[in-house]
């Protein structure tokens, strides 16, 4: 794996993006990990639409090609899953600053899936235009509150 | 070359800025008679098309709806260069402006906050008390329409709320048990969110959640939706996707009006007997600093060399309860459960002056949880499924809005290098938190501690200082008697330029422990008044006798 020319994916980075999902939200219960789920298509599709999450998308893939572990085993699918997990650690480690955005960006896609939503409980989608039902309020839940003299600090 | 007005088209009042304050002054002074043009850097919102009815609603809020204009970079955007800051400035650009995605938490300041100086010897008092401002107060509680319930122990008595409070939610129900158990104050907040329908096709709060993304019911006020449609219908000229380059004088050092890029990048120039800054508490600074002149060579109205000086935020830490059972904590509007200002007098026996108030606050959606909100992320790796599991809906959180007194080396200034799309100076901040409001917070966040263990938290996290927490844009063009120490008078006018005024948050002396939005909106519309009793010159003879008629 090579860093990432002009900011695009190759083939190769791709996998590896699949992977590195993996690594970050592995499977749970019946859901595949995040990679396996096929999210790395559709984090490189957002990431593209934003200056910010592309460049942070962008120098995590590259870190990553350039990290030498990764490089001596001939890449970081290459790498037993501890390993790759300790080369992500050292990335959050040293570009914070990328790595926090992706994953931002990783989770964000994720929990946009409609079968993680179904596993988590989420049955409502986006919150308008039903919104939540909750209760109206009810004064009865002052009486204690009330029975409190005005402190406010008097200033004439 | 720039394009002048021509004489019919020189406006009464050009206010800059069409939020919160630039607002409140077009609808006062149209209703008055005035010729009022606005101009505004940004574009008129659509509540239908608000992204919370959208699937990637939460990456929205992580790009082109960020708070952060340094995320959002819109073209309407500028940048602001906060590399020298903790806190990051968050502003939106529109008809509107940041009441867009405020969460129209709207506390009054106190009486004692416009007297720190005589109650507390630090900072200044304000040339005007709570009571002067507490009619205005009571005039945009009704043009914003607040839901909230009179009896509060902790402030004085007002007027009663348009609407009856917000529903508390399971969740807040919990924590009124932590404070009840203390002995501590709680009372439902003051919002300008509509329990019940309010105002013109304005619907009652149906408890969504992130109401930072825009209302798509218009429950939650912004002013595009209250006073700017009666103040459109009055005759104001709100021009939009403008952007004021400088507010241009004569050889007097009068104000002529203002220089400004218009839609298609012209450069274009609106003639005006008086001007009204309303562009926030770095926006209306950088502009001052960008309209050097020769009679101003420091920059517009500034003699006292203050313009930009004294920012204040209100520094945030969040405190997060997590408790053993879910509450569904993404039910209901993220700030406007409840406040507690159990501590929000100074109390000698501590080590720092003045106090804070505790908003509480909510979840919103999964992917937002999982990001950390407000309080970090969720972890990623084999222990990811667990955390998220073991917190999502089981959290509620404090947060702890510090009054931050004012210190002259917090400051807005032009970046040398960094401009905006329009190729002029980005504003650049330097602040440093004081050990006062460091001591603040590190007490709140310690009886925060307190509050959710008393309610059955089981396990308590802490952000002692919330980076993306700048909301409140504060002090940088202070008001005060002395023009030696001051901007600007008690109604907003410079003291430098006898027809230019200041509106929004920067004229602010103190900040208080409160959301200032509708302190800030009470001053413009004092200021209004002012200028509409007392600057009858201003008026066109035309309108004025039209009025008289």
């Amino acid at each position: 794996m090579s860093p990432t020319e002009g900011g695009r994916l190759t083939e190769a980075d791709r996998t590896t993006l699949a992977t590195v999902l993996d690594r970050l939200i592995p499977a749970v219960d019946d859901l595949p990990g995040a990679g396996e789920m096929g999210l790395a298509r559709e984090v490189e599709r957002r990431a593209r639409r934003n200056h910010r999450l592309r460049g942070a998308l962008v120098a995590t893939m590259d870190a990553l090609s350039l990290d030498l572990s990764a490089h001596a085993a001939g890449g970081f699918n290459a790498l037993e899953p501890e390993a790759q997990v300790e080369a992500l650690e050292e990335i959050e480690r040293s570009i914070p600053d990328k790595f926090t955005p992706f994953l931002q960006l990783v989770y964000t896609v994720y929990y946009m899936e409609k079968s993680v939503l179904e596993h988590i409980g989420w049955t409502t989608g986006p919150v308008q235009p039903d919104g939540f039902d909750v209760e109206p309020f009810d004064e009865a839940i002052l009486v204690n509150a009330r029975q409190r003299e005005p402190f406010w600090r008097e200033t004439e | 070359m720039t394009q002048t007005s021509k004489a019919d088209q020189i406006a009464d009042v050009l206010i800059i800025g069409a939020g919160a304050s630039g607002a409140a002054v077009a609808w006062k002074l149209s209703e008055e008679g005035f010729k009022v043009v606005c101009l505004e850097q940004g574009r008129w919102q659509r509540p239908q098309n608000y992204v919370t009815g959208d699937a990637d609603w939460e990456l929205r809020a992580l790009t082109d709806w960020s708070f952060d204009p340094n995320i959002r970079q819109r073209p309407e955007d500028y940048p602001v260069n906060d590399k020298d800051s903790p806190i990051s400035p968050l502003m939106f650009n529109a008809v509107g402006g940041s009441t867009i995605h405020w969460t129209a938490h709207t506390p009054r300041m106190h009486p004692s906050d416009f007297r720190v100086k005589s109650l507390d010897g630090v900072a200044d008092d304000w040339p005007l008390t709570y009571f002067d401002l507490e009619p205005f107060y009571d005039l945009n509680d009704e043009m914003m329409g607040c839901s909230g319930i009179i009896g509060d122990p902790a402030n004085p008595p007002r007027s009663p709320r348009q609407m009856p409070p917000l529903g508390l939610g399971e969740d807040g129900k919990m924590l009124v048990e932590g404070f009840e158990k203390l002995g501590w104050h709680w009372w439902p907040s003051d919002s300008y969110v509509n329990s019940v329908p309010y105002g013109d096709d304005r619907g009652a709060c149906n408890y969504c959640g992130p109401n930072g993304l825009g209302c798509k019911v218009k429950a939650k006020s912004s002013t595009d939706i209250t006073y700017w449609p009666h103040a459109v219908a009055n005759g104001v000229k709100l021009r939009t996707r403008c952007r004021v380059t400088r507010i241009t004088v004569d050889d007097e050092g009068v104000a002529t009006g203002a220089d400004y890029l218009d839609r298609n990048g012209r450069l274009r120039h609106q003639a005006a007997k008086s001007v009204v800054l309303a562009a926030n508490g770095i926006g209306t600074p950088r502009l001052m600093l960008m309209s050097k002149s020769d009679a101003h060579p420091e920059g517009l109205a500034n003699s006292s060399g203050l313009v930009g000086k004294n920012l204040m935020f209100h520094p945030y830490a969040i405190v997060m309860g997590l408790f053993p059972e879910s509450i569904e904590s993404w039910k209901g509007p993220m700030g406007n459960i409840f406040m507690s200002q159990e501590f929000y007098e100074t109390d000698s026996r501590k080590d720092f002056v003045r106090g804070y108030t505790y908003q509480i606050i909510r979840d919103t959606g999964p992917a937002s949880h999982a990001r950390g909100g407000i309080n970090g992320p969720i972890p990623w790796g084999e222990s990811h499924h667990d955390a998220f599991a073991s917190s999502f809906g089981k959290s509620i959180g404090m947060a702890i809005i510090g009054e931050d007194l004012p210190e002259d080396h917090n400051t807005v200034t032009l970046d040398e290098r960094l401009v905006d799309g329009s190729e002029l100076p980005a504003p650049k901040i330097d602040y440093t938190l004081s050990t006062n409001s460091r001591r603040l917070l590190d007490d709140g966040i310690e009886n925060a501690r307190k509050v959710l263990e008393a309610a059955g938290a089981v396990d308590v996290t802490v952000n002692p200082l919330l980076r993306a927490g700048g909301w409140h844009l504060m002090g940088t063009a202070r008001m005060g008697v002395d023009p030696e120490a001051s901007v600007v008078n008690e109604w907003g006018q410079t003291h430098d330029i006898d027809n230019v005024f200041i509106v929004d948050g920067s004229i602010l002396v103190t900040g208080g422990g409160v959301n200032p939005t509708s302190t800030i909106q009470a001053l413009a519309l004092r200021a209004a008044d002012y200028i509409a009793r007392e600057r009858t010159e201003f008026r066109s003879e035309s309108i004025a006798q039209a009025v008289a008629d």
